[in-house]
């Protein structure tokens, strides 16, 4: 493992460092495409907020229409003593008779109101629970390829960073759906709908309210670009600050050591400072903006009234105030739906990014398992020229290779060890077999078969791998032995642990099986955790078992224990165990020696002792070693 | 509409030490520092007040006079009136709120400028005490918090009132009938606000927590990766994942669901105001007590009061929370830094090296309960010589190392440099000629060759590159994309844990320390390079005084003098022969060493015999 410093490419290090920075577009259609069969199971409700538009578009319109009524039917002609216009109550408007008309059209104003509230409330409930049950499946998808890429993917990028992309980013995107892109779109449409109508009720009054339009519209158009610029160097800057903090605060202890503070005191204060103006400079921009469209939606009003004399009455001006009044509320938040998309579309971007890395091990079209032959008969590894390397890819020059032209075979049965000092390749070369990593020349089989002709997850029910830092998830310790496979019942879960001589140490725990383990198995010893990941490598049922023996000195308590299991475990099957303690293999059928990524040595115990190479001398220092600390004890 | 609400997950984090009311005379210091953008401000929010009720009467006005059909002439003037208002008030409106936000932008810089020298102020027992993620929240979460406070919040708490006072005064005046029915729906509505707010509030929080445990679900699965895919366990993470991820849903469901209730609500509120006109103010029209103005005038207040009205429930939540995330900030402000320049410091300006504990006992006081790290230490290590210190994990001898540099802070009379009590000497002397090597060799997201600089960062290239020659770090670099100026740290290329170590070495090379403390620093670095680093540091050092710490025995062979620590005691002491001799612990650390580290050896020359 410590063999490679595992660089990544200078692209992926130019994304990780620049990731918060690139602030792209609002709008980017090959990234809404791509979003589309998140959002096409949810079609329906989404064909339905846009139905829904019409009658919400009726609801927000009649009031002021009730109003125009009330005014220019019954308060004006009263006030001034000018008859009624021509033209009827329109339908519903018209009171019952005896019904006092002005508390007939006050009711049916609140009515209209009362159902424009409820339909804003049921496409409100609509429109965000389609977006997030949208983001629900995105989730699942990105927690699902982040299954799928093989393992070397996440040396190279930071978890933290993993668990943004399916949480934050899917948040972000989820925005687009109640404040960004369709909200932006509705807006539109709305304010289309809105205009229309106007220019319907009154086209000249209509034509010179909207002279001030197209002004706003530019005046808008410009601050956007202002607030857009503005807005991303905010967020360039604030990311830095973060990250600057966070990593002071990290690494504070070389900073004080190296006595750093005024340094960085003042490359603090000129980021906070940067922040801050650019901060200032959007206050400006966005209260610009604010007050225009306060003024151009004031000015409507009063071009309106100037224009009206003698033209229309005093209801189609109460009409046009209410209308142009929701006309331009839109246009006010503008900004702010604007930086909702921004960041949308990053996220989105970062979300794709993710999703469209290809896994490098992946199963080839028509991947099929062979069968599986009786106990004892099936589970031949063998592995022929097989070169490795972590480093990228191949061709610039000899890359750094953690195994060279390794071949052996190993029996259906047959126990091997694997021998080496740390860095020698024998943890990648067991990580190979389980196809964790694919060989970069040569091949490995299984009972025959390339293993990458395998579908990966045939190959892993077939081999179980035992890792030195055991990894135990948050659950039972039942749990974790069956790993929720249906036909490890809580009876086999107990006849694995008692084979591995777990089941005592278990019993002993106040809830049994049922103890939950904390902080990934901070409440078990070393070699409980040990004896557990036995038991599960045992319920596993494969009958090829690769074992990374710890090397971390076990309580002696366990020691024994775990020395048993170890046995136990490779009863019957073919297995390959990596030792750190010779004594543990003095039984198996052959023991292979590597070096630097070779096969040097190969043999029985007995052999490879007489023959006086370096597991003899392996072998002599390690009793030395036993001898005096069992005197020191 | 988008209330802060991921700040309140962490409020969670501490006792109180300070209470809320330090909390606002600290906010208090801060707001006085601006005098001007209040003042002005406070002026500007009156005279757009005035401007506001005045656009509401002239409206009135300007309509009554096309109703009535008056001259174009008289319509003509009073929309000029009215244009002007409007206006001027837009001026004074983009002022009012540029004044506040700005002076809340200010207020942020101060405080977050003051949070970070704070920072670099509070010893390494305050970073063992509190956690990064607490830290950084209160520098990013609560900082934003109080911002909306100082900005949002103020302007809305401050303005919205005076407001409501002029157009009810107003209202009152013209028609007082009708502007009670009118404005009673108004105080009631800011309570229904309150309450869904608090709704909002509450799902938000479920919402936040479910995300919370999507993560910690995605972490779990991403560290044991291996196990996933060597158990083919993708179908079982999988389930477990969708059950979070469908709590995490529903409980989305339920913060869409209060939170639809919002909009329709709030545009019931005026539209209940309008109804009442309709019928109330249209009657009195009619019945001639009230002019048609009149009626253009109240829908205007109607209309233009909801949206402040509509926001009053969460600005009060933006000043609680405003109110509790400066408390947090005030607490982090007031914890006082125990390593601080001495009050009477020794004026010396270079070391010579000489270090000695004198029965230095230490305990971590961030730990409750648990055994002192150092019983009784007592040595001497004279200027120009080696210290080897060795021991199993948790034996303390990072502890050890961390008191030459003053990282933890210790009594009086325990620890000397040069004969001098390290509690007097000027911290910036004492950090400047002691380079120590932490065991995390933590990088920071800069150049390669700005990290080698760190502790001089006007260094010329050739003294960095020297640096790294002696860390046996330069062969490295010819292999990085940019060689020395390759982004390295976080963000940027991920070194090996050998090269990080070796570029750590390199940043406390070139400060050319007269006290070198290593710690543990070469665990990473293969056997070979640091025996190449170890005869470089020979050449270099001698004459110089090194501290090696390690839990190797082969670190330490050559020291002068070589201390064993066992349970925070020197349990051996002498030279590396000396100690084999005796046959205590360190023979048989060395012995059982030799053995995992002798077939890395024996292995080797294998190889290069083969």
């Amino acid at each position: 493992m410590s063999a490679a410093a595992r660089a990544p490419t200078a692209g992926s290090a130019r994304e990780a460092l620049f990731e918060e920075e690139t602030l792209g577009k609002a709008y980017d259609a090959r990234l809404l495409r791509r979003l589309w069969p998140f959002v096409a199971p949810y079609r329906r409700q989404v064909t339905l907020t846009i139905l829904f538009l019409f009658p919400l578009l009726l609801f927000e319109l009649a009031p002021a229409w009730i109003v125009k009524t009330g005014l220019d039917h019954i308060i004006v002609p009263a006030a001034t003593g000018k008859p009624a216009p021509e033209g009827a109550f329109l339908g519903p408007l018209r009171a019952p008779s005896g019904f006092p008309p002005l508390l007939w059209l006050a009711g049916v104003y609140f009515a209209f109101s009362m159902a424009n509230g409820a339909f804003t409330y049921l496409d409100e409930m609509i429109m965000g629970s389609t977006g997030q049950s949208a983001m629900r499946d995105l989730r699942a998808a990105v927690f699902d390829q982040l299954q799928r890429l093989h393992i070397g993917y996440f040396d190279t990028v930071p978890v933290g960073r993993l668990v943004t992309r399916a949480t934050n980013d899917v948040e972000n995107v989820a925005e687009m759906f109640s404040a960004g892109f369709v909200a932006l779109m509705r807006d539109v449409l709305r304010m289309l709908g809105i205009a229309v109508a106007l220019f319907l009720v009154n086209a000249r009054l209509a034509s010179y309210a909207f002279l001030v339009v197209p002004v706003i519209a530019v005046i808008a158009a410009l601050f956007r670009l202002k607030v857009r610029a503005a807005f991303r160097s905010i967020r360039v800057r604030i990311a830095r600050i973060n990250a600057y903090v966070q990593e002071n605060v990290t690494g504070m202890k070389v900073v004080q050591l190296f006595t750093r503070e005024p340094r960085n005191t003042r490359d603090f204060d000129a980021m906070n400072a940067d922040h801050r103006d650019a901060w200032l400079q959007s206050i400006r921009y966005d209260a610009a903006l604010f007050a225009a469209v306060d003024l151009a939606s004031s000015l409507t009003t009063a071009v309106v009234i100037w224009q009206a004399a003698g033209l229309a009455a005093a209801g189609t001006i109460y009409v046009f105030f209410d209308w142009m009044r929701r006309f331009y509320t839109p246009l006010r938040d503008l900004s702010a739906k604007y930086s909702v998309m921004q960041s949308s579309m990053a996220s989105c971007e970062r979300i794709f990014q993710l999703l469209d890395t290809p896994p490098a091990v992946q199963d080839r079209p028509g991947a099929r398992a062979p069968e599986r032959g009786p106990l004892g008969r099936s589970g031949a590894v063998e592995f022929e020229h097989v070169w490795f390397t972590y480093g990228a890819k191949q061709g610039e020059k000899e890359p750094d290779w953690v195994l060279r032209d390794v071949s052996f075979r190993v029996e259906p049965g047959e126990r091997v060890a694997l021998v080496g000092a740390t860095g020698s390749g024998k943890t990648t070369l067991i990580k190979l077999l389980s196809r964790l990593y694919d060989v970069r020349r040569g091949r490995i089989l299984i009972d025959g078969v390339d293993i990458r002709d395998w579908p990966q997850s045939a190959l892993r029910q077939r081999v179980a791998m035992v890792l030195q830092d055991v990894f135990l998830f948050s659950g039972t310790i039942a749990e974790n032995i069956a790993l929720e496979r249906p036909e490890v019942g809580p009876e086999e879960v107990r006849r694995v642990a008692e084979a591995v001589h777990a089941d005592s140490f278990v019993r002993r725990l106040p809830a049994g099986y049922d103890t939950l383990v904390r902080e990934r198995g901070g409440n078990f010893s070393a070699g409980q955790r040990q004896l557990l990941s036995f038991a599960r490598a045992l319920a596993h049922g494969a009958d090829v078992l690769v074992l990374d023996e710890a090397t971390s000195s076990i309580d002696t308590e366990t020691e024994a224990l775990v020395q048993q299991g170890i046995h136990a475990l490779m009863q019957g099957k073919t297995a390959i165990a990596i030792a750190h303690r010779l004594s543990t293999i003095e039984d198996v059928d052959r023991i292979y020696v590597l070096h630097r990524g070779r096969l040097v040595e190969s043999g029985r115990h007995a052999e490879l002792l007489a023959r006086g190479g370096v597991y003899e001398r392996l072998h002599r220092l390690q009793m030395a070693g036993r001898g005096v600390s069992a005197a020191a004890s | 509409m988008g209330p802060a609400l991921s700040a309140s997950a962490a409020t969670v984090a501490l006792p109180r030490v300070s209470g809320a009311r330090s909390a606002w005379r600290r906010l208090a210091r801060y707001i006085v520092r601006h005098p001007v953008y209040y003042g002005v401000w406070t002026a500007v929010t009156l005279a757009y007040t005035a401007g506001f009720v005045a656009v509401g009467r002239l409206v009135g006005w300007a309509v009554e006079g096309v109703a009535k059909g008056l001259p174009h002439a008289e319509v003509s003037r009073r929309v000029v009136w009215l244009v002007a208002v409007i206006a001027g008030s837009a001026v004074l409106r983009f002022y009012s709120r540029t004044l506040v936000f700005n002076a809340a932008r200010e207020i942020e810089y101060e405080l977050r400028n003051d949070l970070f020298a704070q920072l670099l102020r509070l010893p390494q027992s305050f970073y063992g005490r509190w956690r990064t993620g607490d830290i950084m929240s209160r520098c990013v979460n609560d900082t934003n918090a109080v911002r909306l406070l100082m900005g949002v919040a103020v302007l809305n708490i401050l303005q919205t009132p005076v407001l409501y006072v002029a157009v009810v005064a107003t209202m009152l005046a013209r028609n007082a009938r009708l502007a009670l029915f009118v404005l009673l729906p108004y105080p009631l509505f800011i309570l229904v606000a309150r309450a869904i707010g608090r709704r909002v509030h509450h799902w938000s929080l479920l919402t936040q927590e479910g995300l919370g445990e999507a993560s910690n679900q995605l972490q779990e699965v991403i560290s044991g990766i291996a196990v996933v895919k060597a158990y083919a366990m993708e179908g079982v993470t999988r389930r477990r994942f969708d059950q979070v991820n469908d709590a995490l849903w529903q409980r989305q469901l339920g913060l869409v669901r209060t939170n639809a209730a919002m909009p329709g609500i709030t545009l019931l509120l005026p539209a209940l105001a309008v109804s009442l006109i309709l019928v109330i103010g249209g009657g009195d029209i009619v019945a001639g007590r009230m002019e048609v103005a009149d009626f253009f005038t109240f829908s205007f207040y109607v209309f233009q009061l909801a949206f402040p009205t509509f926001i009053m429930g969460w600005v009060v939540a933006l000043v609680q929370r405003g109110a509790a995330s400066m408390q947090r900030i005030d607490e982090l402000l007031s914890v006082t830094p125990s390593i601080a320049e001495p009050r009477d410091p020794v004026p010396i300006s270079a070391l010579r090296g000489e270090i000695e504990f004198r029965h230095l006992d230490f305990r971590y006081d961030s730990s409750d309960a648990r055994e002192p790290a150092l019983r009784d230490v007592s040595l001497r290590v004279p200027a120009g010589t080696t210290l080897g210190v060795v021991g199993s994990v948790g034996a303390g001898k990072t502890t050890l190392a961390s008191l030459i540099p003053r990282l933890f802070e210790v009594e009086d009379g325990k620890v000397f440099v040069d004969g001098v009590d390290i509690n007097r000497l000027p911290l910036a002397t004492l950090r400047r000629h002691i380079a120590m090597v932490p065991q995390d060799s933590f990088l920071f997201s800069a150049t390669l060759a700005q990290n080698i600089a760190f502790g001089r960062p006007d260094a010329p290239r050739a003294e960095i590159e020297r640096a790294a020659q002696r860390a046996q770090l330069a062969k490295d670099v010819a292999d990085l994309p940019n060689g020395y100026d390759t982004l390295v740290g976080e963000r940027g290329v991920m070194l090996s844990g050998g090269q990080r170590q070796r570029t750590a070495l390199a940043r406390a090379l070139i400060l050319e320390p007269s006290i070198l403390v290593l710690d543990d620093t070469l665990s990473a670095v293969d056997a070979e390079t640091e025996a190449a680093i170890q005869r470089e540091l020979d050449a270099v050092f001698r004459g110089r005084t090194v501290v090696v710490v390690s839990s190797r025995v082969s670190a330490v062979r050559g020291a002068d003098q070589i201390v064993v620590l066992h349970d925070g005691r020197i349990v051996e002491r002498g030279r590396h022969e000396e100690l084999l001799r005796a046959g205590g612990l360190y023979a048989r650390l060395s012995r059982e060493q030799a053995a995992e580290q002798g077939a890395a050896e024996e292995l080797a020359l294998a190889g290069a015999g083969s």
